[in-house]
């Protein structure tokens, strides 16, 4: 397995937040997580991204333990809820940043970065600052930055979240492709049921701080805590004809 | 009702550049006897005077100006820094109000308390004992100023260049002092203006041996020599108004 | 990253607090008579003196009067500029116009008040000239005089077109204006939307600078000492008076004033900014 997490678990004051969670994923596969806000899905994130420390349990990212790893040595980049573009940078600027950190020549760094925003169909607006980009452009912005540092684990907490439907279909696809042509392996949590069925090769469903995942997506469809089957049935009780 | 509202804003608007006018007329007044309205001479005595003597005034703006460029560096800087510790400390609520303690209190009666040990250390009568101990008045204010910087999204953002790859260092150099380079330079002026407009405490500390600006006024009101004390008060307020000009913010200071 | 952190404390407790620490413990030592040029030896007779002698009370009366009164006249002058010329102060050159005064320190507005307000001042000429008085003598008495009134006077110049300012900004930064609308819409009149939207909604957001304010004030120097008279003086005044004094038997007074007063300041800040954090985690 490429990503395998055992028995992780990490309390705040007295609030067990993640509770001996395991999960395991192979490599270039998306699980996406269903969780409503408080389930600890936020900080299961930040615990793998290395941004928080785990009381106990284990992650391990192709067989290497990343316990006591900086976030800049796990390879691992978290993605906000917000799309958290530098305000003093260009779009070219934000999206070559983490090459910049690795002190990758500038001309490298300028072909790679003209080839991601053609990926992320943003010719034209490389050298806007990011308050005169719409929220769709800015939230591909932020995935460009992400994926161009080759990262071995993508994070996203809810990264659609606050696009409207039309931009947030799009931004689906758009992931779906740039994750398959980069090859990256990614967690996706989501709260909303369908973005989760959609976004995932797997899927789980995270509450009060543990991790249930499920074998297939049927497996998750017939779960009645998924919420999917009372869904199918007020649509379909709307279409039965009432007497 | 709108007549009396024009004639509310003309009162205010006069009464507001009134001080900075008379000031200025009054430096250029003499011979300005009661019941007199206006000065009975008029002209550059007062400044050929002040700027050809040994008053001291030239040697007064260079001292006020160096002590304050140097407090609001070392307050801001220091302020900047160290408030982070603070900010993200889970004690945070506890560090602040100690913060404001020596934030709310007369700098001159900290000074004065403080007497013995400028004394004992060789401060007193120095401008760096004055640099000091205005220092101690302008680092809580720094401190408490950054709070506001230190936020949730600060964070978020320093937590995004660690995961993309980046050391602290560069966070702090490519994202942080960016992010923070206006709070920094508003911090800067309200610490200058701080320094600036100290009496007290420098009075105290520089026991009559460092003049600035402030001591310089109280000296001229004792003497009763009001065309000079107004030839210093110039010196103390058009900087500020200079600055006021570049950026209200800079003047304007906003604690809690 | 955890000892850079602890260095940041420890370098905020060197020159945050240990500075104002050391001045309260030497303060109360020499109170005490611990410490000193005169020191006896551990007595309370310095505190005894002061507190019999009634001089403490009276200058913190005395200082929390004029501060308060600076602060509330203040204040409502600044309401009645901030609200009532609201829609002309929005307008570039005004709303520049009113930072102005904030470039005034104490100093040159008590040099100032002297000039403008004293029995031989400017106001006294002109009102000479008008012949509203005759004679120096019958201009009333602003400076040095025992109501304060100069010092309240100076006060409220430094301190009021600060709060015209704040309340300008809390008004555009609360949406007062869209409440107020949303206030007409449910049937309010417009007494009703001042004093039950627009009043409490600036005092709330502004109570604790209004507190810090006169906090500011009570301890301030520079005014009562060009401005004030000899008895009762305003607190800081006071303390640098008797610890500057030639009688050293004195001296400990002054620190018995000096810690009374620090210890009243530590207790505003705890009462005014103490706060329970509260975090959230997902």
């Amino acid at each position: 397995m490429f990503l395998e997490i055992k028995q992780l678990s990490k309390s705040f004051q007295n609030d067990l937040i993640v509770d001996r969670l395991s999960l395991s994923l192979d490599q270039y596969r998306t699980l996406s997580i269903l969780g409503k806000s408080g389930c600890g899905k936020t900080t299961l994130l930040k615990l793998i991204a290395g941004l928080e420390t785990a009381d106990q349990g284990s992650i391990r990212v192709n067989g290497e333990d990343m316990t006591g790893k900086t976030p800049a040595e796990r390879k691992i980049v978290y993605l906000y809820q917000e799309d958290l573009l530098f305000p003093h940078l260009t779009v070219r600027g934000n999206i070559g940043f983490g090459l910049k950190l690795q002190k990758i020549p500038a001309s490298d760094i300028k072909e790679q970065v003209d080839l991601m925003i053609q990926r992320l169909e943003l010719q034209g607006q490389g050298d806007k600052m990011p308050h005169q980009l719409s929220g769709g452009q800015r939230q591909r912005v932020s995935f460009g930055r992400a994926i161009i540092t080759n990262p071995r684990l993508l994070l996203l907490d809810e990264p659609f979240g606050s696009l409207d439907v039309g931009t947030r279909q799009r931004m689906q696809e758009l992931f779906k492709e740039l994750t398959a042509l980069y090859g990256i392996t990614s967690l996706f949590v989501t709260h909303d049921l369908k973005e989760a069925i959609l976004m995932g090769d797997d899927i789980g469903l995270m509450k009060k701080g543990s991790l249930q995942v499920y074998l297939d997506k049927q497996d998750f469809l017939l779960d009645p805590l998924t919420g999917v089957r009372s869904e199918i049935e007020f649509w379909e009780s709307l279409l039965k004809p009432n007497y | 009702m709108n007549k009396l509202k024009y004639l509310a804003l003309l009162v205010l608007g006069l009464g507001i550049l009134f001080p900075f006018t008379y000031l200025v007329l009054l430096s250029f007044s003499g011979e300005w006897f009661f019941p007199e309205v206006l000065p009975g001479y008029f002209g550059l005595k007062n400044w050929k005077e002040i700027l050809n003597s040994e008053s001291g005034m030239g040697l007064s703006f260079i001292s006020s100006l160096g002590i304050s460029l140097l407090v609001a560096t070392l307050g801001t800087g220091t302020g900047f820094i160290w408030s982070k510790s603070i900010a993200y400390h889970s004690q945070k609520e506890t560090w602040l109000v100690l913060a404001y303690f020596p934030y709310m209190l007369s700098p001159v009666v900290l000074a004065a308390c403080l007497n013995f040990f400028f004394l004992k250390s060789g401060l007193s009568g120095t401008w760096q004992g004055v640099v000091l101990g205005q220092y101690l008045v302008a680092f809580p204010y720094s401190v408490i100023f950054f709070q506001a910087f230190w936020n949730h999204r600060t964070r978020q953002f320093e937590q995004l260049v660690l995961t993309l790859g980046g050391s602290s260092r560069q966070a702090f150099v490519q994202v942080i002092l960016p992010l923070a380079k206006g709070m920094i330079l508003v911090c800067f002026f309200q610490t200058f203006l701080i320094s600036w407009f100290e009496y007290g405490l420098t009075a105290l500390v520089g026991v009559g041996k460092v003049q600035t600006l402030t001591v310089k006024v109280f000296l001229y009101i004792k003497e009763a020599n009001f065309y000079y004390g107004a030839i210093a008060c110039c010196f103390l307020v058009w900087p500020p108004v200079l600055l006021l000009y570049l950026n209200k913010r800079f003047v304007y200071n906003r604690l809690v | 990253m955890k000892s850079k952190s602890a260095f940041g404390l420890l370098f905020f407790f060197l020159l945050g607090l240990l500075p104002f620490a050391a001045a309260l413990v030497y303060a109360l030592l020499y109170s005490l008579g611990i410490v000193g040029i005169l020191s006896e030896g551990v007595s309370l007779t310095h505190w005894q003196q002061v507190i019999q002698s009634g001089e403490l009370l009276g200058s913190f009366l005395y200082s929390a009067l004029l501060a308060g009164t600076g602060v509330s006249l203040s204040v409502i002058l600044a309401l009645l500029i901030s609200m009532g010329l609201r829609t002309s102060l929005q307008h570039r050159f005004w709303s520049l116009l009113m930072y102005f005064p904030l470039a005034i320190p104490g100093m040159v507005a008590s040099f100032l008040s002297i000039q403008l307000l004293s029995k031989a001042g400017f106001f006294s000429r002109i009102s000479m000239k008008l012949g509203w008085i005759d004679r120096l003598q019958e201009f009333p008495d602003w400076i040095n005089d025992s109501y304060g009134i100069g010092i309240i006077l100076t006060f409220v110049l430094i301190v009021s077109p600060f709060f015209v300012i704040l309340f300008s900004n809390v008004y555009q930064n609360e949406r007062i204006a869209e409440l107020s609308t949303l206030a007409y819409s449910l049937g309010a009149r417009g007494n009703q939307v001042f004093w039950q939207v627009t009043l409490p909604i600036l005092f709330s957001k502004t109570k604790r600078i209004m507190i810090l304010y006169f906090i500011f004030l009570l301890g301030s120097y520079e005014i009562p000492l060009v401005l004030g008279q000899e008895s009762p003086q305003m607190l800081s005044v006071l303390i640098i008076r008797e610890l500057k004094q030639f009688d050293l038997k004195l001296i400990p007074e002054g620190y018995v004033v000096a810690v009374a007063y620090t210890v009243v300041i530590a207790i505003a800040a705890l009462l005014v900014f103490r706060r329970k954090e509260v975090q959230v985690h997902e």
